[in-house]
């Protein structure tokens, strides 16, 4: 019992403090600052107890304690510890970004907290209706925080459609619980695996059904084709961290469950390998076509989170089911929410007051008066293109070995496909950056150092989580 | 002398560089730490080249497991293939900073991390670790290129940039498919290269993974009809980064082909080497003729490179010893050589505001030092016996004629069209009469002069006692065909009864 509160502890913290600060900020008690650093706290004492879990316990199922309901693996701790770091990261750069816009208050940071306690269950669920209550959770603050620039029209605009289409996508999850619950008898991820075991995965249309809507829902959230249409204009709605906290953590929740729903049984995984691998080409290359199109940085930057989608589902579909550890999938998130993160970061302080600085044309020049924070903005860029030394690079390595391992070959070449080909959008801002002439001051002072702080920690996250080796 | 000099060859200019990048020093600090750093190297690589055993084997091993469960580790070795471009990076790299004075500090920090990348590259004797260095070894080319290059240089690094990611990373497939292919056989993870010999492959797959290396590499090379990059990249880039990309990088891509193809893709090299010959000996006539009728003289040279860049590419696919000993050497001769030349274009694009051919003339009257040098390191890109560039031509030619007659000839007679374009050239540019540009042109400084003088006189050694050199070399590619299948195998008991009498032709 004392094990099992041990291992739920980060989540513990992260409800406790989320319900704690929205309490103080409805009494006034908090300004949006102490918010912030409240917010940031609660994330890092989170994430020291979640890493001292990782480095002490082992893979524990404390199937007694929670009658099967949650599960505590090194998969879902990983999960859980980006969770946390993306939480963080956001919480600084939003202190930096709301010195320069103000339509901030208090509620805003206990909302992250609130979103994140959601995702963290969300990886930890083992169960369909605690998964729909976690994606409930995490969803609705993250509508709020989607739309809490009030008076912008854009980002009003965003949060409709996106409260429109994931109510959608959440009544398609329950519609598919139904479903599956009416053709095996239960919720729970092991007992439907057991049923798929027994009676295979064809036999039973109610089954097919469920899991069909199920996988909609899923690849609502995690923005895969062909439910990726929302996603360039609800980032580009967004504020600046809210986007690189949707475009990371949000992520990495989606697919922690992914992944435990479809290791749990070899035949449900092989059943799902065909979809999810046409899934994956056409996610990687309309997202790649949404890209080079766009004028914006945060809409091409939200049609290469389309991209890095399609990568995660390679990794999904070469995923092995005897022994999962869900290494590759883990590292390539941390690895991708680390320069998604840092470039989120460093656009929160040089996006300048109300985000005038939005297309590739407004960083032109930005190298000769910020070269720290061209030179960091080019690391991450580099990294989402995955080019070595950094982070990007080695996640991609390992997906494509183990895609390649997994016997799936042509998928790991369209993979590379695609990454030559997202190349020319992610260099395109390093060569305004650097070798276009100024058209534009930056000269206004950075209002906080948190921002620039952090975007220097993540510059040092990329190159230190490529040295780091994984366990395939 | 101590245990890890690969690494501190690697990595002393990386840090260096990426030291001087992120501090705000002057572009004199820069340009002296870059001088420093680079002697620096040069001195642990002499030291290297002494201690060096020419065993044949990889010598001054470095192993640290990295990703245990993928078997890939930190691994460096030099053998008589990489010791020399290993060795033309040192000895070449110093001599910019001395000979250009008032660069950006970005240039000279980029310069010194290309160089450690490029050591690095040729030291790895893992497959995951060269194909960092083999990207990171790009970036700061793209950087240089499109910061100080000139007013065409954005369609340039573009075009350079996206060529060689695009190479390169369906090379970084195939590594990977080799990777697996080896747990598939072996039941080991392991991405080491002298391991990837003992895999057995044939069938479809393993011809698409041969072209994901073959393609990367012709495009580093560049090899016929991988070359368009090339005449932009080269005229737009700034001196040292054309002499960097001519002189060291390019041979690089030979030196993978050699390193990766060779030993194992065997039999799919055997089966495509005299189409690839070919596309060497094209390429060697197309760039010829287009160098010839070319207006600018650094978009001259750049096709001069390019067609030489065929010979040295044709006597790694010629599969004998005489030719690869020859490719190897030629690479040094082509570095000390066409590579120089680059940089004397550069000065002399410098002192006279102008590329232009015709805009130029008489500058031997005024400078004669200067075109001493010059002619010296253009005639051994020529291949005039007595320099550098005539042991090693002399040798693929041989191995050509050995492999293939037809092949062997046709690039015997294309080596006139190199004499035609550079002699022609020369006496526009330093004969006839002196043109307004270049009446007030100054000769080589003391300091210019002694800084190219060791490369001058490597020139003349290499060309009349080539027998030291060769002696490190050959193990290596003799080994190179002993170890490999058979197809290769009896080619090389067949080269081996010619090593004495071909050695006594040197001499």
């Amino acid at each position: 019992m004392t094990n099992d509160l041990m291992l739920l502890m980060p989540l513990i913290i992260v409800g406790a403090g989320a319900i704690l600060l929205m309490l103080s900020s409805a009494y006034q008690k908090l300004t949006h600052e102490m918010a912030a650093y409240g917010s940031a706290l609660v994330f890092a004492v989170a994430f020291l107890v979640q890493l001292s879990a990782c480095i002490t316990g082992n893979a524990v199922l404390f199937s007694g304690a929670f009658n099967g309901l949650l599960v505590a693996s090194s998969f879902s701790k990983a999960a859980g510890l980006i969770i946390l770091a993306c939480g963080f990261f956001t919480a600084m750069s939003s202190q930096t970004y709301f010195k320069q816009n103000d339509f901030c208050s208090p509620e805003y940071y206990s909302l992250t907290v609130f979103a994140a306690s959601g995702m963290l269950l969300l990886t930890m669920a083992q169960e369909l209706i605690t998964v729909f209550i976690a994606l409930e959770i995490m969803s609705l603050a993250i509508y709020i925080l989607v739309g809490y620039d009030r008076k912008n029209v854009i980002s009003t605009e965003a949060v409709l459609k996106y409260l429109m289409l994931g109510a959608f996508a959440g009544a398609f999850l329950t519609m598919g619980a139904a479903f599956v619950y009416g053709a095996t008898g239960s919720t729970k991820f092991v007992k439907i695996a057991q049923y798929v075991a027994a009676h295979g995965f064809m036999q039973t249309p109610a089954l097919i059904g469920g899991s069909f809507f199920i996988l909609v829902a899923f690849l609502f959230k995690a923005a895969a084709f062909p439910f990726h249409a929302w996603v360039v204009d609800v980032y580009d709605g967004a504020s600046v961290p809210v986007t690189g906290y949707m475009a990371t953590g949000l992520k990495t929740a989606i697919f922690a469950v992914f992944a435990n729903f479809l290791v749990l049984d070899a035949s449900l995984q092989s059943g799902w390998i065909t979809y999810l691998f046409y899934i994956a080409v056409f996610t990687m290359f309309v997202g790649n076509l949404i890209a080079i199109g766009q004028q914006s940085l945060k809409r091409m930057l939200a049609a290469s989170g389309i991209v890095h989608t399609g990568y995660l589902l390679i990794a999904l579909v070469a995923v092995s089911t005897k022994d999962f550890t869900g290494s590759v999938i883990a590292y390539y998130l941390a690895a991708y929410a680390a320069s998604t993160l840092g470039i989120f970061c460093a656009l929160s302080y040089l996006g300048g007051a109300g985000e005038k600085r939005s297309t590739f044309d407004d960083f032109k020049g930005l190298a000769k008066s910020r070269p720290y924070s061209a030179a960091a903005v080019s690391v991450f860029l580099l990294s989402m293109a995955g080019i070595p030394p950094t982070a990007g690079f080695m996640g991609k390595f390992y997906i494509i070995t183990s895609a390649i391992e997994a016997g799936q070959v042509t998928l790991a070449v369209l993979g590379i496909v695609s990454s030559i080909i997202s190349m020319w959008y992610y260099l395109r801002l390093i060569v305004n950056m650097y070798f276009c002439e100024a058209e534009e001051q930056f000269g206004e002072a950075v209002p906080s150092n948190l921002a620039p702080i952090c975007t220097f920690v993540l510059v040092v996250c990329v190159f230190a989580i490529s040295l780091y080796p994984v366990v395939i | 002398m101590f245990a890890h000099v690969l690494s501190v060859i690697i990595f002393l200019p990386i840090i260096a560089g990426l030291l001087l990048l992120a501090t705000p020093a002057s572009r004199n600090i820069a340009r002296f730490t870059g001088m420093i750093v680079s002697l620096a190297a040069l001195v642990l690589s002499l030291d290297l080249y002494m201690g060096f055993q020419s065993t044949g084997h990889l010598e001054f091993v470095e192993n640290i497991p990295w990703i245990a469960s993928l078997g890939v580790s930190y691994a460096l070795g030099v053998d008589g293939i990489s010791l020399f471009i290993l060795m033309a990076g040192s000895v070449l790299l110093p001599m910019v900073y001395f000979v250009f004075a008032t660069k950006e500090k970005g240039y000279y920090a980029n310069l010194l991390i290309v160089q450690g990348a490029m050591a690095g590259a040729v030291c790895a004797a893992d497959m995951i670790l060269f194909y960092i260095f083999w990207e990171v070894m790009l970036l700061p080319v793209f950087f240089m290129l499109g910061l100080y290059g000139g007013p065409k240089r954005l369609p340039a690094t573009l075009k350079i940039t996206l060529y060689t990611i695009a190479g390169s990373l369906l090379m970084l497939a195939a590594i990977v498919y080799l990777g697996v292919s080896y747990h598939a056989q072996f039941n080991e993870w392991s991405f080491a290269l002298d391991k990837m010999a003992q895999l057995n492959l044939s069938g479809r797959v393993a011809a698409v993974a041969f072209f994901g290396f073959m393609i990367a590499f012709a495009i580093k090379i560049p090899l016929f009809p991988f070359h368009t990059w090339l005449p932009d990249a080269y005229t737009e880039a700034p001196t040292a980064t054309t002499f960097v990309l001519s002189a060291i990088m390019a041979k690089i891509g030979v030196y993978g082909v050699i390193r990766f193809v060779v030993p194992v893709f065997d039999q799919e090299f055997a089966r495509f080497a005299v189409l690839l010959a070919y596309s060497g000996v094209i390429g060697m006539m197309y760039c010829g003729i287009a160098a010839i009728t070319q207006k600018d003289f650094k978009r001259m040279l750049a096709f001069s490179s390019a067609s030489h860049m065929g010979i040295i590419a044709l006597g790694v696919f010629c599969m004998n010893v005489q030719a690869l000993t020859g490719s190897i050497y030629q690479i040094v001769a082509h570095a000390t050589s066409t590579g120089v030349l680059f940089l004397f274009a550069g000065i002399l694009e410098e002192r006279t505001q102008t590329r232009t051919i015709s805009d130029l003339g008489g500058i031997a009257a005024k400078a004669p030092v200067f075109a001493l040098y010059f002619a010296i390191a253009m005639l051994a890109s020529v291949g005039l016996p007595g320099t550098s560039g005539f042991i090693g031509e002399f040798m693929i030619i041989l191995g050509a004629v050995k492999f293939n007659t037809a092949v062997g000839v046709l690039a015997g007679t294309t080596l006139i069209i190199g004499v035609c374009y550079m002699l022609w050239m020369f006496q526009r540019v330093f004969f006839e009469k002196a043109t307004p540009k270049s009446e007030n042109f100054k000769d080589f400084s003391l300091i210019e002069g002694l800084a190219f003088l060791p490369v001058i006189i490597l020139i003349i050694v290499m060309g009349v006692y080539p027998q030291p050199f060769l002696s490190k070399i050959t193990p290596s590619t003799a080994l190179q065909f002993a170890s490999a299948a058979p197809v290769v195998a009896q080619a090389a008991s067949a080269t081996n009864a010619h090593l004495p009498e071909l050695t006594i032709e040197q001499k």
